[in-house]
């Protein structure tokens, strides 16, 4: 066994303060939108606390963004230029997820320090990051204060424009964070990988003939 | 006149409003009223009451002219001069302020249902308890330049501290002081509805219709054809019409909150009486809701309205018909709450179904 030290602390931080602070937008989000149907807290109460984690949020990605860029780091998010390379890549992952895990077949995606990522991942993450997460963190703004942003409301194409991709990434991010736990759970045992989000080693099995080379 | 038998006071009010209705924007003066602005036009013309105090009797005629009143005369509010004996006669009072509140009757000859509103509103209790700042009819709509206000620009006339007041507690005040009217809270027992008025972006006002020239009916009803007010389709097509292809600045419909009567709107609570609770317009069924309406301002400045069903809010299309209007919980619509559920069902299917597949194959990895 090989411990690979993937994920540096300002990850980890970003990643649960992340994880829990999704989850209260969530959760807040539900209450302000059905506040007909459910009744766990008052509806400006619930507008009060969602605005307050969102902008929590707002300041942790950008210790995300922040860690990214100022370190090599940012290497694990470069993608693969070559279209065949990845897709041939994305294919054989899904191929795993989809056929070889259930038949005991190895992970085609060998881990390292600056390839944490799998091709399927390494493509997902850098459509939430870079663009899902900002623009739901856009759209959360200007709903905040609609008046102040009116201007850029009407670039948008209206108030009903704006909230509709808010809602839009709200259901995605609902889907995103029930599936989320589960793939995190497909790794050599159910929580190697929640350790490794914990302490920031992954533990991988040595591939014959040594080490995978780094990207 | 205020002692008028109540056929009276029906008749004189059905005439009125006969006469409002036919009458053009701004009115031109009979003889009898020049007659009156002979004096009452210049400058400086007052009466004493009490200890000194001045009541300015001028009377800027073009401000009556183009006022709501002008069709009605002088003599329709002033029936109690007698033109033999004015002036010298009149009445006299201890105050303006007196004076004031006693000519209320006036108004209340025509306006019965809101006066009776406002009789047992804040104002009205103020005013019997005393207090010399609480508005008489005259206070809120002026006396002889009485024209179609917004009731923001009517409350914050005294009111001016109230957006600070709201922002103290209210998110997004400023939107909701510009999209609800203040009757809609301060008058917590109306009926309210939805207003969608046609905005002009081109020239940064409410699209309003020239005098004799009008369309917005005429276009309303014929995208209307079972005349049940529009649905959600009709009302694309009415967004459609208006904004032809190339229209480089598409007017759009802007919703407010208002109430269904403004008489209702004088019976206005005091501050705690107030509706603060946010869901009673954000939550699915709302009762300002139920009732939509699509309106142009009229050449008057009083909306020219079309009714509209309750669907256009929430509707798919909504999002290209009434983009500038959306209010959290009041207007959601269907389809994001049916994509809702499937994220919800998928993402706790997908991983539920995944592991049961593995758990089926454990036997064969054994």
């Amino acid at each position: 066994m090989q411990r690979i030290y993937v994920h540096p602390l300002a990850v980890r931080i970003w990643h649960w303060a992340n994880a829990l602070g999704f989850v209260a937008l969530i959760l807040t989000g539900v209450q302000i939108r059905y506040v007909d149907l459910i009744g766990v807290m008052s509806f400006r109460g619930a507008v009060s606390l969602h605005n307050w984690v969102g902008w929590l949020l707002i300041g942790n990605f950008f210790v995300w963004l922040l860690f990214y860029l100022f370190t090599d780091k940012i290497r694990v998010y470069h993608p693969e230029l070559s279209p065949v390379k990845h897709f041939r890549a994305s294919f054989r992952q899904l191929q795993y997820y989809g056929y070889g895990i259930f038949k005991g077949a190895p992970n085609p995606h060998h881990l390292s320090a600056y390839h944490k990522f799998n091709a399927l991942q390494s493509m997902a993450y850098q459509i939430i990051m870079l663009l899902l997460v900002p623009l739901q963190f856009v759209t959360g703004v200007l709903l905040w204060d609609l008046k102040r942003f009116s201007g850029a409301v009407e670039l948008f194409g209206g108030v009903r424009v704006v909230d509709t991709v808010h809602v839009l990434l709200f259901i995605f991010f609902t889907g995103f964070i029930l599936v989320h736990p589960y793939l995190a759970s497909l790794g050599d045992t159910p929580w190697a990988h929640f350790k490794a989000m914990i302490t920031g080693y992954e533990e991988v099995e040595e591939p014959p003939g040594g080490a995978p080379p780094e990207r | 006149m205020t002692n008028s038998a109540p056929w009276v006071r029906s008749a004189a009010a059905l005439l009125a409003a006969g006469l409002m209705l036919v009458a053009p924007a701004a009115a031109a003066l009979t003889d009898g009223d020049n007659a009156c602005l002979g004096c009452h036009g210049q400058e400086g013309l007052a009466k004493t009451f009490g200890k000194s105090e001045s009541l300015p009797l001028r009377v800027d005629g073009a401000a009556f002219g183009g006022s709501v009143h002008a069709p009605l005369g002088c003599a329709a509010c002033h029936a109690d001069v007698d033109l033999k004996t004015h002036p010298g006669a009149g009445k006299t009072f201890e105050s303006v302020r007196a004076f004031s509140v006693a000519k209320a009757a006036v108004c209340q000859q025509c306006h019965e249902d809101a006066f009776k509103q406002h009789e047992s509103g804040v104002h009205a209790r103020r005013i019997r308890a005393g207090n010399a700042l609480a508005p008489t009819c005259t206070g809120c709509h002026g006396a002889h330049a009485v024209t179609p206000k917004t009731a923001y620009q009517t409350c914050v006339g005294c009111h001016s501290e109230a957006l600070a007041a709201h922002q103290k507690w209210l998110p997004n005040a400023a939107l909701h002081h510009e999209v609800v009217s203040c009757a809609a809270c301060h008058a917590p027992a109306a009926l309210r509805m939805v207003d969608l008025r046609l905005y002009d972006p081109a020239t940064k006002t409410w699209a309003t219709e020239k005098p004799g020239e009008p369309w917005f009916e005429k276009l309303a009803r014929s995208v209307d054809a079972d005349g049940n007010g529009l649905d959600a389709r009709e009302l694309l097509d009415l967004v459609n019409r208006i904004n032809p292809q190339g229209t480089a600045a598409p007017k759009t419909f802007r919703g407010r909150i208002e109430l269904r009567t403004n008489v209702e709107a004088h019976r206005l609570s005091d501050k705690a009486g107030a509706i603060r609770a946010c869901d009673g317009c954000h939550r699915e069924g709302a009762e300002p809701f139920r009732n939509v309406t699509v309106s142009v301002t009229g050449p008057d400045g009083r909306p020219l309205r079309h009714g509209a069903k309750q669907e256009v809010l929430s509707a798919a299309s909504a999002v290209a018909s009434l983009p500038e209007f959306y209010a959290i919980g009041g207007t959601r619509s269907p389809l994001l709450d049916g994509l809702l559920i499937l994220a919800l069902l998928g993402g706790a299917g997908f991983p539920l179904a995944h592991l049961a597949v593995r758990w089926l194959f454990k036997k064969s990895r054994a």
